[in-house]
């Protein structure tokens, strides 16, 4: 097989010199790379291999230029692009080879278009007469990405590189963001271009019309709904940061004096110390915030889709409750919840419409009755995992302390279970743009190479991953992308030997029937030193505060794994299939 | 359940018919008939795909989601009473000596079919219609031997007086929002 391969390839480089291109004309691979500069992209997650060779060799000559950062597996390059794209809004660009490269990403992708992430997938393919023939590394990539992406495309002609290039960069980030997959056949990376280079960028499309701006009279009519509402309560969720709305939520709220509640993905766009933010919605969200869901009269919710994760029980959900739904996307309006006042837009132009027509208000005494479940909650949850009298470290007491150590200005990488949903209920987050997590997918394995992603995008804050040991041994070869790349990001590892969240489920609902949950864990910290990170193991209450200060006073990436509780469970929790009002405690 | 027809009109790549059946796919929704061919307008695919769905609203969210496909310029969801729409099917027909012969008068003057096609041991009879119209024409003609019969999926045009030009390329916004 690999026989063939070289066999093709040196009679194709024969035919055409691959790096050694005219002045005015350049080769489809040349045409990649200077697409991609001219499209603004400076970092490149990827990993070579047989197809995607070309463009290799074309980076080689642009290394002043493109950062090139070379993950362990392509998983890791999707979601690494992931979580650079999450904190700088930007587009994450992956670079891999046909076959395997290729579905290696599958999951990044699948992750990036439930998250709506913008993402630009370059992805190599075997030469276009091979097409078909099962060839060495052939995939059917586009069948496969099909439903995983906002839109792929096959190029076999390098002609139309630019052209495309441009498009996938258009389509990734407008409107709701989401993945590109681009598959690139390997004779259209080599052939050379029949035209002098020239990217333009794409600004308007036939076919695809993202609408910005409301229609006036959906505006008007919301603001009259809102400003009749006697109970309004308003969800945010991701589409807040993603529309950089984040100041005109901060001014409608104050305006109207609405209570606010998160998603998990909306979590940070306002500050926990706001007093209109009332928590975070869902399955493990606060206990008033999903009570009062069921005893509001009027839901505004700005760029969020009703994930089942918060509604629960969609027939017993907020019935009484008429919505509001401000979304860009017109296919989640009506899709889980039936809305009153929708409003297809941008949150950010839908909230600057809206401002001016909404009355200013007083919702104190409605804002309070979030108060009541507070402190029950408080209780009841909080104060006793914060302060525990078990013998070992509670989750929630090392999140709450990074909170405090890193002021709640990190940026704060969750990976996928308990610490997840720990991490969202006491990290106090103050800084907009400052949670990554996979959401709607629940990618575990997700957080170590999105917080080398999210560091990238953003070198000059503290990110932090916070990961469990199951999902680190998901990722942990991008450990070595880690330490190769030098990034100084501060990975967490609560580990409590457990598949925490099945563990949970399978405690609380199917008799403590423990199957397959526990871990036979290596040592993760010779593990880390194996790959020349540093870092140690806190199994001590009382060394836990020393331990975060060592992690986060290095300058270099660094591991801490905290020993904790083996079985601790998360709550509050709206069990599947429960009302969002059942809502346990314990 | 009702049947809706769906027409679908997109730029004409490679594709685009495994970008909207996935969509079906993935609700188990079945294909009942579906014709693709270019339009009017150069480069402009037609898309007329035929399903039942006992939910009007789950025919209105798939609509939008056949919409979220990039290459998809528009989408119109329509009941039978919408649109004009036909079918057409061939019938191979055993015709052996000594058989009794076809009544061709009914054939052509009734059913409106029309023999295409004259072999010494068969015909092939060519019918336009609806479905109804054509499985008229099929039991009707069933006692003969039918070698083959195959139905073409439906063409539809909507009744309003709008074309192709008028919907492109942003009139669907107002349509579904």
């Amino acid at each position: 097989m690999e026989f063939n391969e070289t066999q093709t390839q040196t009679t194709q480089i024969a035919d055409q010199p691959v790096s050694v291109a005219t002045p005015e004309l350049i080769n489809g691979s040349h045409a990649v790379i200077q697409s991609l500069i001219a499209e603004g992209v400076e970092t490149i997650f990827g990993y070579p291999g047989g197809a995607i060779m070309p463009v290799y060799d074309a980076i080689y000559d642009y290394q002043d230029q493109v950062n090139h950062i070379l993950v362990r597996h392509e998983q890791g390059a999707a979601h690494a692009a992931e979580g650079f794209a999450r904190i700088t809004g930007e587009v994450g660009v992956c670079l891999v080879t046909s076959g395997p490269g290729a579905t290696n990403l599958v999951t990044g992708i699948a992750d990036a278009i439930i998250d709506s992430t913008p993402m630009v997938c370059i992805v190599g393919q075997v030469a276009s007469h091979l097409l078909g023939t099962d060839a060495f590394q052939e995939t059917d990539v586009m069948g496969i990405t099909i439903p995983i992406t906002k839109w792929n495309y096959q190029i076999t002609n390098a002609d139309e590189i630019p052209e495309i290039i441009a498009k996938a960069f258009y389509i990734a980030k407008s409107g709701r963001p989401g993945p590109v997959l681009i598959d690139i056949t390997k004779d259209a990376q080599q052939k050379l271009m029949t035209k002098p280079f020239s990217h333009k960028k794409c600004e308007k499309l036939i076919s695809y019309h993202p609408r910005l701006s409301p229609k006036e009279e959906q505006v008007a009519a919301a603001a009259k709904l809102i400003n009749e509402a006697k109970r309004p309560f308003l969800f945010f969720g991701h589409g807040v940061q993603i529309a950089g709305a984040e100041k005109e939520l901060l001014q409608f709220i104050e305006k109207t004096d609405i209570p606010a509640a998160s998603t998990l993905l909306g979590l940070s766009s306002v500050s926990v110390d706001h007093p209109n933010y009332v928590g975070w919605l869902g399955m493990h969200g606060n206990y008033g915030t999903n009570v009062l869901t069921n005893q509001c009269d009027v839901i505004i919710a700005i760029g969020m889709r009703f994930d089942d994760r918060v509604t629960g029980d969609l027939s017993r959900y907020a019935t009484q409750a008429k919505i509001v739904h401000i979304e860009i996307d017109p296919a989640e309006i009506d899709k889980i919840k039936k809305a009153e006042a929708p409003v297809v837009g941008d949150a950010k132009r839908a909230l600057e419409m809206l401002l001016p027509l909404v009355n200013q208000n007083n919702h104190e005494a409605w804002r309070a009755e979030f108060k009541k479940f507070d402190a029950i909650e408080d209780e009841k949850i909080t104060q006793p995992e914060l302060a525990p009298t078990t013998e070992k470290i509670k989750m929630a007491e090392v999140i709450r302390t990074l909170s405090d150590k890193t002021k709640g200005e990190a940026v704060i990488v969750a990976d996928v279970g308990q610490h997840q949903m720990m991490t969202a209920r006491y990290y106090q987050f103050k800084k907009p743009n400052s949670f990554i997590t996979s959401g709607g997918l629940g990618t575990m394995g997700f957080a170590l190479p999105a917080s080398f992603g999210a560091k990238v995008g953003a070198p000059d804050r503290e990110v932090v991953a916070i990961i469990g040991d199951g999902c680190f041994q998901m990722t942990i070869q991008e450990l070595g992308t880690i330490a190769q790349s030098g990034l100084p990001v501060k990975i967490i590892i609560l580990n409590n030997n457990f598949l925490g969240m099945v563990r949970q489920w399978q405690q609380l609902f199917h008799q403590k029937r423990y199957s397959f949950v526990e871990l036979q864990n290596p040592d993760f910290i010779t593990i880390a030193k194996g790959f020349g990170i540093d870092g140690h193991t806190c199994g001590l209450r009382e060394d836990l505060n020393d331990s975060l200060d060592k992690m986060l006073a290095s300058d270099k990436p660094y591991l801490l794994e905290v020993l904790v509780e083996k079985e601790e469970n998360v709550f509050p929790m709206v069990p599947t299939g429960a009302c969002v009002a059942d809502i346990r405690l314990e | 359940m009702t049947t809706y027809t769906i027409c679908v009109f997109t730029e004409n790549t490679i594709g685009i018919l495994n970008k909207i059946t996935t969509i079906l796919t993935r609700r188990r929704i079945n294909i009942d008939s579906l014709t693709v061919s270019e339009t009017e307008r150069k480069g402009i695919s037609r898309f007329t795909i035929v399903i039942r769905h006992e939910s009007r609203e789950a025919v209105e969210k798939l609509v939008r989601q056949i919409r979220k496909v990039i290459e998809v310029l528009a989408v119109f969801g329509y009941l039978n009473e919408d649109i004009a729409y036909n079918e057409i099917a061939m019938f191979k027909i055993s015709t052996p000596i000594g058989a009794k012969p076809l009544d061709i008068e009914t054939i052509n003057k009734t059913y409106k079919a029309w023999v295409v096609y004259w072999h010494l041991t068969y015909v092939i009879i060519q019918k336009t219609g609806t479905e109804e119209e054509i499985f008229e024409f099929f039991d009707y003609i069933k006692p003969h031997e039918i070698l083959e019969f195959v139905r073409s999926g439906r063409v539809a045009v909507s009744k309003s007086p709008q074309t192709l030009v008028d919907y492109l390329p942003e009139a669907e916004w107002e349509y579904y929002q």
